[in-house]
């Protein structure tokens, strides 16, 4: 290792100018993005938040969303392979027989403890049906005492999905398709 | 020219009946065969060179060889199932002479040792059904069935059983499991019929021609028989001629007999403007001969096998061009796929995805990689199952899409066929 | 016994064995290779249908299927070339191509015979491009069974089962070709006492239990091997459980005792094991009310009434514990206590007998014959009349009874809980809840014992046979044995056995610290690659 002093001369050692030159590079910056805003030039990149939101990808892991079916009735048929294949360990499920012999398994008890997910997206990838997916919503917001325990009720039907999302794998379709 | 050993008198009504038949040199070589040893009969059998007519060209006398030399009761079963596609030779044998049928089972049972014999006829055969019962009356009433036949202490009884419409009951284990009254579904090989078959007791199954030969073998004697065909395929056939020829029907021939006399000379040939396109000469399950391997073609096992087909039950059936290949696959297909028993697994869903297939060409949606398919699937269905319907649905896929590949290609480039230009929807109203 | 080679090894067998027969091993350990198969099975006939099981037989151009074919002198087999594989592959091909895609919604997933097959030589990509067979789906076929015939494989294992073993010929095979489906007769549905070995059976999930249908996935569920207790036959089987609880039994294969299958009545047995019909705590009833402790202590707080009492102590046992409880808790009352007043409580005796010519029989006591032993070697010799005047006339104060854990066949219990509770002061030992225990009054202590599954004992059938199980699992941690539970009650101290292994073993090497391993994931990450 070696140090080498760049600046040795003497005036660099007087404590004052050093200060100034600092000062002066934060000041520039200070004035030339008042200056750019103000004349509508955007260069800071910092948003607005709420006024402006980051756009995220199409793939972007937020919340979860379960999907449903055309009638509405969830798309999941509790074949545990999100919570099978979730690192960490947070989807519980019950399944049990529906009465409808053309579903025959459903869901009765879905839940995500959305304090120990990691949104690593796996539960999306093992889903065989497009049940579950990572929905472009982040904010989890809750009190002291709020249920961090997500139900069926608020994974597939909370009010900002609308009613439900409708899921891309279609058993009707398919078997007409005689798969 | 034919050579009618077997169906000399067949154009008379009255040889049908116990008297008639009696006139033209009935029951004589039954009188014969009960003065010889039954050990004679089978060498006789044996020399002669007889090899089963239903289809597999099993030698007789090989396969009466193979009974166990002991007491155990032992059964005669005659194969009148007939289900394989284009056949019809056992049906005419049967309306026009039952008793030379009954008189071929008596010397067959005398010389294995059987007293029980049954004919298993397919239940769509109404009329043969009750012609045959009707000469089986006549000849207890004579004697010649039931306790010590003509005095000679022979005891025989025949009896006939009633198919329910199954391709698989005319298999020898499948018979002999829906004679037993289970479903029609064959047994797994070994124990082979011969040491264990009809409820569980040494069994001979053998098709109407075979035991109907028997007669003349015993009668003028092996040399004579041998007379007539080749060293391996001795004998005369009935094949049953059809399709696109002039004059379709039943014909008896020398073995060995060309294949083109038998379609130009004997069938009236083609029909006016047509071309001989394509044969098959032993049956549905025998793959398929071009026009130039026809022509070269004589009627005996050791040929055609050597060219890749099968003699078979002798079922000639003639395609001129103005026949779709693809279309007459779909036939077939549909056929097996129908038939299948559904025991074993290659069988039973392969025979249904090349049904699908074929027909999926037909009806013009097929894939350039469903020709490809179609040899793969057929391919792997060929020996991996308990009785011979795989290979039997197998065989012509596999010989109709490799030497009429162009036609396939073109349906399934174009979506309809290259002969008849149409859809087969549009095809057949 | 003709030597043949399997695989590159020579392997010697007894005349008349198939191919199949001698490549399984003693007990399905596939020693020379593993052959895949679905339809034979070594407890049923030969079927011969599923064409998975082809081996190639030097000299014989054809490959032939090894469950039908007889091991000759000399016969070179092999199993591991390319055309072996390739046929198995299509052979597994032909099954799947109208096969539902009903993964997700199948039990029999992570132990399906199609899947397990796929993994090991399939990985191919499908080529069927038409549309598959539709069949009947969740067919109800009895009180127990539902079917699925489009998931069927039609292997016939159900239909050789009911034909063969249940001898009941309830199931058969209707249709032909691809349009097969198993199916009852009208009016006659699959209701036999042993119709849930059809499901064990079934290699795919065509053949379902109504009682444990979608409750769990069989890869949280950790299993182990133990005796069944419901009666005197004494049946080999697994117990499937998880952190939760037990979900459900199968059998375990015993040539001696049961061979391949089990009763229904058995399968139902898990039941009792489980926290909701357990009791957890002991209740101890006196005059002020009900004071709930722990069991231990319980017991020793019975134990006043035990000790030094000598022959107005009677003990009741029924024969549902194991032959080293019995022989502690004899020899303690008869040594310790000098109480000669021992009962052997016998819920049925005209029936126990009984016999149906398969597996059941009409003594539900696992361990009648054990107990039977223990009393003789101690010369205990009493009968239940004697018990019965000498509370009545008070010369027992205190009776002790170990009741039955499968309460469901004791159909006497009110009658006796009726008798024994007119003693002064009654300690009744049991493992299930009860509410006429529950509501009884007077000097009453209910503590709580651990079920069959969660100690090791013996249990002796009814032939004589003593047969060892370990310990499966802890539903009721506090829980007594009858060991610890008569120890406390003489007023002797528990004696704990120091664990051997207290720390679980790991891989780490020596010079790091041995933590114990994080048996959280356990239940999760032993199902092996996905």
């Amino acid at each position: 290792m070696s140090v080498v002093q760049k600046n040795t001369s003497e005036a660099s050692k007087w404590y004052l100018p050093g200060i100034m030159t600092g000062m002066g590079i934060t000041f520039r910056h200070l004035v030339s993005n008042l200056v750019d805003n103000l004349t509508g030039k955007k260069k800071m990149i910092t948003l607005n938040y709420p006024e402006e939101k980051h756009e995220y990808s199409p793939r972007f892991k937020g919340n979860h969303v379960l999907t449903v079916k055309k009638d509405g009735s969830l798309r999941c048929t509790a074949c545990m392979l999100c919570a099978t294949n979730c690192p960490a360990e947070c989807i519980t499920i019950v399944a049990s027989e529906h009465e409808d012999p053309t579903v025959e398994k459903y869901p009765v008890k879905y839940e995500i403890d959305i304090l120990r997910c990691v949104f690593c997206g796996f539960c999306e990838e093992a889903c065989p049906v497009d049940a579950v997916r990572m929905g472009p919503e982040w904010q989890t917001p809750g009190l002291n005492g709020a249920n961090f325990n997500y139900g069926i009720e608020h994974l597939a039907y909370r009010p900002q999905l609308k009613g439900g999302i409708a899921t891309h794998v279609d058993d009707e379709e398919r078997h007409k398709a005689g798969i | 020219m034919e050579t009618k050993l077997l169906t000399e008198f067949y154009h008379l009504d009255e040889f049908r009946t116990l008297a008639g038949y009696k006139k033209h040199g009935g029951y004589e070589t039954l009188k014969k065969a009960l003065k010889m040893q039954p050990q004679q009969i089978t060498d006789e059998v044996k020399a002669s060179g007889l090899r089963g007519r239903g289809g597999a060209g099993f030698p007789t006398g090989m396969k009466w060889g193979f009974l166990p030399k002991n007491n155990e009761p032992r059964y005669l079963l005659c194969n009148a199932d007939e289900g394989e596609p284009g056949t019809f030779k056992d049906r005419l044998m049967m309306e026009r002479a039952p008793h030379q049928l009954i008189e071929g089972m008596i010397i067959s049972g005398y010389a294995i040792g059987s007293k029980k014999g049954y004919i298993y006829i397919r239940g769509e055969y109404f009329y043969p059904i009750s012609v045959v019962q009707e000469a089986l009356k006549e000849a207890y009433a004579a004697g010649l069935l039931g306790k010590n036949i003509m005095g000679s202490g022979l005891d025989f009884d025949l009896d006939v059983y009633s198919g329910a419409g199954a391709y698989i009951c005319g298999e020898e284990t499948g018979m002999i499991s829906s004679l037993e009254g289970l479903k029609g579904q064959p047994k797994l090989k070994p124990p082979f019929p011969a040491v264990q078959g009809y409820l569980r007791k040494p069994t001979i199954v053998n098709n109407v021609e075979t035991l109907a030969a028997v007669v003349p073998i015993i009668k003028d004697g092996a040399a004579a028989y041998k007379k007539f065909g080749t060293e391996k395929s001795a004998g005369t056939k009935l094949f049953s001629l059809s399709g696109n020829v002039v004059r379709p029907g039943n014909y008896e021939v020398n073995l060995a007999y060309p294949l083109k006399d038998l379609i130009y000379g004997l069938g009236g040939g083609m029909r006016p403007g047509r071309k001989l396109k394509a044969v098959i000469p032993g049956g549905s399950s025998a793959p398929v001969l071009t026009a130039e391997e026809a022509e070269r073609a004589t009627m005996d096992y050791e040929c055609l096998a050597g060219m890749g087909s099968m003699l078979g039950s002798g079922a000639v059936i003639v395609i001129d061009d103005s026949q779709c290949m693809v279309d007459m696959l779909g036939v077939l297909t549909h056929f097996y796929h129908h038939e299948s028993c559904g025991q074993c697994t290659p069988c039973r869903e392969g025979t249904g995805w090349l049904n699908k297939v074929v027909h999926s060409i037909l009806e013009g949606r097929g894939r350039l990689q469903d020709i490809e398919l179609l040899l793969k699937v057929a391919d792997n269905m060929k020996g991996r199952t308990i009785c011979a319907l795989s290979d039997a649905a197998a065989l012509p896929v596999l010989s109709f899409v490799t030497k009429f590949r162009d036609e396939f290609e073109f349906y399934v480039r174009e979506g309809r066929s290259k002969v008849r230009g149409v859809r087969h929807a549009e095809m057949h109203h | 016994m003709p030597k043949c080679t399997i695989n590159g090894k020579e392997v010697e067998v007894k005349d008349g064995t198939t191919i199949i027969e001698a490549m399984y091993g003693k007990d399905g350990e596939w020693p020379e290779g593993k052959v895949a198969h679905y339809c034979w099975h070594p407890g049923l006939s030969v079927a011969g249908v599923c064409r998975l099981c082809m081996v190639e037989i030097e000299g014989n151009p054809r490959l032939q299927i090894a469950c039908n074919t007889m091991v000759t002198e000399g016969m070179k087999i092999n199993n591991t070339s390319e055309k072996v594989k390739d046929a198995a592959k299509w052979g597994l091909d032909f099954h799947l191509i109208n096969h539902p895609l009903d993964c997700p919604i199948c039990d029999q997933a992570g132990e399906c015979g199609l899947q397990d097959q796929y993994m090991e030589f399939g990985k191919y990509n499908p080529e069927m491009a038409e549309k598959k067979v539709k069949k009947h789906k969740v067919v109800d076929l009895g009180p127990t069974v539902v079917l699925d015939t489009e998931r069927c494989i039609l292997c016939s294992r159900c239909v050789r089962f009911t034909d063969e073993v249940s001898k009941t010929n309830e199931l058969g095979i209707f249709n032909r070709g691809d349009r097969s489906e198993i199916g009852t007769f009208d009016g006659v549905p699959l209701d036999n006492k042993y119709s849930l070995n059809t499901v064990d059976i079934c290699p795919v999930g065509a053949l379902t239990s109504k009682d444990f249908r979608f409750r769990q996935r069989v890869w949280y569920l950790k299993d182990a091997e133990t005796v069944c207790n419901g009666c005197s036959t004494g049946c080999n089987v697994k117990v499937y459980f998880n952190r939760e609880g037990f979900f459900r039994v199968k059998p375990a294969y015993n040539p001696d005792v049961n061979g391949y299958w089990m009763c229904d009545e058995g399968r139902d047995l898990y039941k009792f094991v489980n926290r909701e019909n357990r009791w957890l705590k002991a209740k101890k009833r006196t005059y002020n009310g009900i004071e709930e402790m722990m069991p231990g202590a319980a017991a020793k707080d019975a134990s006043f009434a035990v000790k030094s009492l000598g022959d107005s102590v009677a003990l009741v046992l029924t024969g549902q514990y194991s032959v080293e409880e019995y022989e502690s808790i004899v020899s303690t009352f008869a040594n310790d206590l000098k109480s000669k007043r021992i009962y052997h409580w016998i819920s049925n005796p005209e029936k126990a007998n009984d016999f149906d010519g398969l597996l059941l029989r009409g003594d539900k006591n696992p361990n009648t014959k054990g107990l039977q032993q223990v009393l003789q070697k101690h010369g205990v010799n009493t009968n239940w009349a004697d018990l019965l005047s000498a509370i009545s006339s008070g010369a027992i104060q205190t009776v002790v009874v170990a009741g039955p854990e499968n309460q469901a066949v004791y159909a006497d219990m009110k009658d006796k809980i009726r008798d024994l509770s007119k003693a002064k002061n009654l300690i009744w030992l049991q493992t299930g809840r009860n509410h006429d225990l529950e509501a009884l009054t007077g000097n009453v202590w209910l503590i709580p014992m651990k079920s069959y599954v969660e100690k090791d004992g013996t249990f002796v059938n009814h032939a004589g046979l003593a047969q060892k199980f370990k310990k499966t699992t802890t539903v009721v941690s506090e829980a007594l044995t009858l060991t610890e539970a008569s120890d406390l009650l003489a007023g002797k101290q528990l004696v704990i056995k120091p664990e051997t292994n207290v720390f679980v073993e790991s891989e780490k090497p020596a010079d790091r610290v041995t933590v114990e391993h994080r048996k959280k994931n356990e239940f999760v990450f032993r199902r092996g690659t996905l």
